[in-house]
């Protein structure tokens, strides 16, 4: 009996060390940040999908600074991958709104030529 | 008793069946192998490969989690990555697509500028030739003009007045005393000057004024006048002055240049004159 208590404190303990003992990850942590701050830069708050994204991404930064200062490090890291593919999409969002947005211009330009404008 | 058996029999095949079941994917399962699918559909596959490579990639992972451990938190991030990776790929390929139209449209843009500034360029050069052509026609006409204005100066007295230019010629040039029919050097004469104002004034509009001088019946000196003002206009149609633009008119003793006290003064009063008005300008 006094056996089968300590094995399954020894159980818990080590249950705890696997999930709470994972490194902090910061360096995802850092490309998630960029990756929004990139978005930002290409004017990603200002287009309705890309600002979608962005948004997810924040609150999932968020979210994953709460888990690593609470020690739940492996779960901090999945959220920060959510996160990092937010922002990351965020940012070709954005630009392929300014690509269009040129491309636009551009065939609007083409047309004002051609009408002799 | 036999048929408790078998419904116990059946009763375990069916939970067996049950047990073995593959288990329903999460919703975001679902959705990351739906994004991926579009996104191998659509431009991507083309455009964005490489893109579409990772996203594969991410589903995969999904895939494996999902099969390691169907309620895993981790198969849910996973395909919520994998969701974003294929969106990002189908996004990467409309970037690609929206930079070529761009790149396509300066390029046109481009070639038709250098094509209008062609066209511009040689309108400008068409226009300075015709500018140097008209130029040239000007100052030809001009020289023309000051060439026969020269002559007409050599064959009689050319003035300048409100009227525009006066042709005087002289009454005992043309006529003999009481006549109306031209001498044969008048004729010669006005030959001479029908041939200056064709060359000239080929546009103006020409009066043929015939004065006398105040000796006589006033209506005689008017007939007389108009008589010979006839004679010099139809010589000067005959040599070519286009008959629509030259009038004669009889002034009789009504218009005299000077008093006709001498005889020299009413000579003087005796004459023709070939009033030649200012061209109006041609409209374009």
């Amino acid at each position: 009996m006094r056996t089968s208590f300590f094995f399954s404190a020894a159980l818990a303990v080590s249950v705890v060390a696997c999930g709470g003992g994972a490194p902090p990850p910061s360096d995802r942590l850092a490309t998630a940040e960029a990756g929004a701050r990139s978005a930002r830069e290409l004017g990603a708050d200002k287009q309705p999908k890309a600002q979608l994204h962005l948004k997810l991404a924040d609150e999932q930064i968020a979210e994953a600074k709460k888990l690593m200062a609470d020690g739940e490090n492996k779960r901090a890291d999945l959220v920060l991958q959510r996160a990092g593919a937010d922002a990351e999409l965020s940012v070709t969002m954005a630009k392929q709104n300014n690509a269009r947005a040129e491309a636009d211009k551009a065939q609007e330009r083409l047309s004002n030529l051609k009408a002799g404008k | 008793m036999r048929g408790t058996i078998a419904f116990g029999l059946l009763s375990s095949i069916l939970v067996t069946a049950v047990g073995c079941s593959p288990p329903l994917p999460p919703a975001e399962l679902v959705a990351a192998r739906t994004a991926y699918a579009s996104a191998e559909k659509g431009p991507a596959s083309q455009q964005a490969p490489a893109e579409l490579h990772v996203a594969k990639q991410a589903l995969e992972q999904a895939e494996r989690a999902f099969s390691e451990d169907s309620n895993s938190a981790e198969t849910k991030d996973y395909a919520y990555v994998a969701t974003r990776k294929a969106e990002l790929a189908d996004a990467s390929a409309l970037t690609l697509i929206a930079q070529k139209e761009k790149e396509q449209a300066d390029k046109d843009a481009s070639r038709l500028t250098g094509e209008q500034l062609k066209s511009a360029q040689r309108d400008l050069a068409s226009t300075k030739n015709e500018l140097a052509s008209e130029k040239t026609a000007r100052e030809a006409a001009e020289k023309k003009a000051a060439l026969a204005l020269a002559d007409l100066k050599k064959l009689a007295e050319v003035k300048q007045d409100t009227r525009g230019m006066v042709i005087t010629l002289s009454g005992g040039v043309l006529f003999a005393s009481d006549q109306s029919t031209l001498l044969p050097q008048a004729v010669i004469k006005l030959n001479e000057v029908a041939d200056a104002l064709i060359k000239g004034n080929p546009d103006s509009n020409i009066t043929v004024e015939g004065h006398t001088d105040s000796q006589g019946q006033r209506q005689y000196n008017m007939e007389l006048s108009k008589k010979r003002a006839d004679a010099v206009r139809d010589q000067l149609v005959a040599r070519g002055v286009a008959s629509d633009r030259i009038k004669s008119v009889g002034y009789g003793p009504d218009r005299p240049l000077i008093d006709n006290k001498t005889a020299e003064n009413r000579a003087n009063n005796r004459r023709v004159e070939i009033v030649v008005e200012p061209a109006s300008p041609k409209p374009h």
